[in-house]
């Protein structure tokens, strides 16, 4: 790779090291921990209505349940635990409160009614069905318009109405640059609710030393370090008594970047009872509690100019966020997204948006790989498609004017977002070329039908905010957010390297790209180097993973640790070898003087030198340990961008459609390692797919959820993702350490719009497009058979 | 303490015996264990996973007497008698360990909460088809699901296992022609 000339390891395609005990059947998930002695079972009785009031819980039938210890109920808990506050009261923002065991009011089928322990999970499960609930049912709302109307009944009456978050900007001189414009087009785009569906679902562990009054939390999250903050806060316990721990995750996308009831009250039962206390959800109970996401409305206006300009662009964004706010995202994650993420590769001036986060009597939503930028982009391409029609504009053309060019930045965009950089243009024709965009165009029949099917392209310009840090989520008004990251890098006195990471890892190979990156400044091979992470007894403190700011920030956390680790190394080499510093190079486990072998001392030699277990001393004024802590916080967000191509068919007597190839040029800055970069990208496509074609959550109208196993909530399978051919194009970025950008989710985001754009093509012939998802067989069928619009 | 005695459903156990991973198990299970919690909590195998209890995901796919089946959907006094094979007692076997090597240089694996499910459906596929094509390689892992990956690397990691087996079949079967 010729641009990375001056690196060893970074960049290198090196497989994981997280690999061979997965393979081997020895990961350690939270529920393959080894059961700890006394261990009781956890089982959460959830509301079987959406808006009810708590008359009576009759526990004493699961009581009376050989081997049950104990059950709970919010009336008994009393004021014990403080309730979940994810935002304050500020412009913009309403506080909600969020109580861990309802003992009152219950807010969606899923709320936590009442906990059984028990000493076998069996019995805990069987005891629940013993409990009697007497709950007064109350009218819910769940839609986002039954929320929004007059007299609406009111999820958290204390706030006045059901918007918790409203934000509204507007450029100067939009209104004018509005009416100048030669056509308008508008849609309303609406997505369908999602479920994040991580094949673990959620579970967690708690052990209290009682002596000590000091908790261990194995937990199934994205977040420890800010779960363990929630646990200080909502159970009044010194965080300095608290360790929280991510064993192995499987799978995260979001939704576990959420503290939840279930984590809080094992840490509290725990204490409690002296014993450990575990709960394992299982999958319906997943579908019920995890957070959803993408349950969202966008009205969108694009305004141009007759040779397709596009002059400005009006987006009023309404997101269905459930029953609470979560913590720590809050209640503003998807809308205030759903504003900001619009403006991605194409050139605009004017904006104006409007966004409100929307509560109703369902499960909270949340975060979710992508947030709101798929379905944004689904609406603003959208838009694109249909300005094209208007205008008698070739769509690729009206593409190609309308993208950022490179010479354009750094950029500010219109929502007020800077960049460094974007290689639309790249990307675009290197997509094209890929996947023969000219050869299928010129094989595609004019109606589209080939056979019983309909084929299209689409072709979708995305931008992915990646590693935001601390300016960004104050901006934003997330409070909780920290935004910098950690690292600790310590050479052991036998030499050999430990890393701990402030993140936790889900499967995105943290310990191997991390190790790469501390290989680079050590001069050591990253097979050598133990990287641990999700501990907070281990790791500096630190944000989290999600939002894509793994390798930007906790990899610049670990590049600046390492790279204050070598300094030393190199100050102690110079100073034994009696050379300058500058001179030193490290290589092959050694600090050498540059090009001459004989002249090095091992970092064994210099471990033991630094651990005073060596006859030769350190230099005067150096401290002992070889070891350091160092924080990044990047200045802003840094934008990777993409092009994603796809080509489907259509079924036409079923409606289905299936997507044939695939193809991603992408820009996610330097890359410390390509293999895990185009695991991240396929793992987006696939869930980009699934939202695209078939995902959905739905709940009937009083509120109870309809799609409760993964028979009724439908993702892709193998036979639905096509295999997909990627391109890197790599652009570092002069905003980042290392000119790293990420790379978690542009995948979903490129593959919604992508797919939909196809789908319009397929239906071009009939005049119609697509503007909601996903794009059911029961839909494309719909708009299959509407008459053609009058022209 | 409301402690009851450990032995409080005994009444209704079944003496379990089955040969697990090539090890002869004998165990007093209640009849409504699924295998799934019998290998995971009598066992400590806990390689097998669950993803949704109700036979979607494939998470929990192991081998009874040779053929696939779902732990989770399997009563555990239903391997009376029988052989069962987790992840754990794949070894050495030569179709499981190519599709390991295969999977972790195809980077096939993610957060690897599916991969066990994988291994052993893909370990079915291959000796029962040697050098399946892309599409029966699709099919045939569609019983399993994973959030992580899309398949492509998994599908590609298969197809790899395939030829690395033949190329080895191959090689042997030269070897065995210049004798």
């Amino acid at each position: 790779m010729p641009g990375n000339a001056p690196f060893r390891h970074i960049g290198r395609p090196m497989p994981r090291t997280e690999d061979a005990r997965l393979l081997a059947g020895g990961a350690a998930f939270v529920d393959d921990l080894p059961e700890l002695p006394g261990t009781l079972h956890m089982a959460c009785m959830r509301s079987p209505v959406a808006h009810g009031r708590i008359r009576e819980i009759d526990t004493s039938g699961a009581l009376g349940l050989p081997g049950v210890h104990a059950v709970l109920t919010g009336a008994e808990l009393g004021d014990r635990i403080a309730p979940m506050v994810a935002d304050r009261d500020k412009a913009g923002f309403r506080e909600t409160r969020r109580d861990i065991l309802p003992a009152d009011t219950v807010r969606f089928v899923g709320d936590t009614i009442a906990v059984v322990l028990a000493d076998d999970p069996y019995v805990a499960e069987d005891a629940l069905s013993l409990i009697v609930a007497d709950i007064e049912e109350l009218e819910p709302v769940v839609a986002i318009d039954a929320a929004l109307a007059d007299g609406a009944v009111l999820v958290h009456p204390e706030i006045g109405d059901n918007i918790p978050f409203s934000i509204a900007q507007t450029t100067e001189g939009f209104e004018a640059a509005f009416a100048a414009a030669a056509a308008v087009v508008s849609d309303v785009f609406t997505s369908t609710r999602l479920a994040g569906v991580a094949m673990e679902p959620r579970g967690c562990v708690a052990q209290v030393d009682v002596g000590l009054d000091s908790l261990t939390l194995w937990s199934s999250t994205q977040v420890p370090h800010l779960l363990r903050l929630a646990i200080a806060e909502l159970l009044d316990w010194p965080e300095s008594r608290l360790r929280v721990i991510a064993p192995d995750v499987g799978g995260g996308f979001g939704p576990k970047a959420h503290v939840y009831p279930e984590e809080i009250l094992c840490a509290y039962l725990a204490r409690r009872h002296g014993r450990p206390v575990k709960w394992i959800g299982d999958r319906q109970d997943d579908f019920l509690t995890t957070t959803h996401a993408r349950d969202s409305r966008f009205a969108v206006e694009m305004a141009l100019s007759a040779d397709g300009d596009i002059l400005a662009v009006r987006n009023h964004v309404d997101v269905n966020i459930g029953a609470y706010a979560c913590f720590p995202f809050g209640a503003n994650a998807e809308a205030g997204g759903g504003a900001i993420y619009m403006p991605g590769a194409y050139r605009f001036a004017h904006y104006d948006f409007r966004a409100r986060s929307v509560m109703t009597h369902t499960a909270p939503a949340g975060v979710y790989r992508g947030v709101a930028a798929p379905v944004a982009h689904f609406a603003f391409e959208g838009l694109l498609d249909r300005a094209a029609r208007k205008l008698g504009l070739d769509p690729l053309a009206l593409r190609r004017r309308n993208l950022l060019r490179p010479d354009e930045y750094p950029h500010v965009n219109a929502a007020g977002i800077r960049s460094d950089g974007g290689s639309h243009h790249e990307c675009l024709e290197r997509a094209l070329a890929a996947i023969d965009h000219d050869g299928f165009r010129a094989a595609q029949p004019a109606d589209r039908r080939i056979g019983g099917r309909l084929v299209g392209i689409g072709v979708a310009c995305i931008t992915e905010h990646t590693g935001q840090g601390a300016s960004r989520y104050r901006t934003r008004g997330l409070l909780r957010v920290p935004g910098m990251e950690g690292a600790t890098v310590r050479i052991e006195s036998d030499g050999n390297v430990s890393v701990a990471i402030s993140q936790s890892t889900q499967g995105q190979g943290h310990l191997t790209a991390f190790a790469q990156v501390v290989a680079e400044s050590l001069g050591v091979d990253p097979e050598q180097i133990t990287v641990s992470e999700g501990d907070t007894a281990l790791s500096p403190f630190g944000s989290g993973t999600f939002a894509s700011r793994g390798a930007v920030i906790a990899g610049g956390a670990a590049y600046r640790a390492s790279q204050e680790v070598a300094a030393k190394i190199r100050r102690i080499a110079a100073h034994h070898l009696e050379v300058a510093e500058g001179d030193i190079e490290l290589v092959e486990g050694h600090a050498r003087l540059k090009g001459v072998r004989q002249m090095a001392l091992s970092l064994r030699e210099i471990a033991g030198i630094a651990h005073s277990l060596d006859p030769r001393a350190l230099p005067e004024g150096e401290e002992y340990g070889l070891e350091a802590r160092r924080f990044y916080d990047p200045p802003g967000v840094v934008l990777s961008n993409a092009v994603h191509a796809a080509c489907v068919s259509i079924d036409t007597d079923t409606g289905q459609v299936r997507v044939e190839r695939y193809v991603v040029a992408h820009d996610c800055g330097r890359i410390i390692n390509p293999l895990i970069v185009a695991g991240q990208v396929h793992g987006g496509v696939a869930q980009g797919l699934g939202q695209a074609l078939m995902e959905g959550v739905h709940y009937d109208e009083t509120g109870q959820l309809l799609t409760t196993q993964l028979l009724d909530y439908i993702v892709p399978l193998a036979a639905d993702v096509p295999d997909i051919a990627l391109c890197h194009v790599e652009t570092p970025s002069s905003d980042t350490l290392l000119g790293i950008k990420g790379a978690g989710e542009g995948g979903v985001i490129g593959a919604v719009p992508a797919i939909a754009l196809a789908v319009n093509d397929a239906l071009a012939g009939r005049g119609a497009m697509v503007s909601r998802l996903p794009l059911s067989p029961e839909y494309i069928l719909s708009l299959m058979t509407m008459p053609a619009p009058g022209r | 303490m409301t402690d009851t005695p450990p032995d409080a459903n005994a009444a209704d156990r079944r003496l379990l015996r089955t040969t697990v991973n090539g090890i002869a198990r004998q165990e007093l299970v209640e009849p409504r264990m699924l295998l799934s919690d019998f290998l995971r909590r009598t066992l400590h195998l806990t390689g097998t996973h669950v993803g949704c209890a109700h036979g979607v995901c494939g998470c929990c796919t192991v081998l009874v007497d040779g053929a696939t089946a779902r732990a989770c959907l399997t009563f555990a006094v239903q391997v009376q008698d029988r052989e069962v094979q987790s992840v754990e007692g794949l070894g050495e076997d030569p179709i499981a360990a190519a599709l390991r090597a295969s999977f972790h240089e195809c980077h096939a694996l993610q957060c690897g909460y599916c991969t066990p499910g994988f291994l052993m459906a893909a370990r079915q596929l291959l000796s029962e088809t040697p050098e399946p094509d892309e599409e029966t390689i699709r099919v045939a892992l569609s019983g399993n699901i994973c959030r992580c990956t899309g398949y492509v690397n998994i599908v590609r990691a298969v197809r790899h296992a395939a030829d690395s087996l033949a190329a080895a079949r191959d090689q042997q079967q030269g070897l065995s022609d210049a004798r």
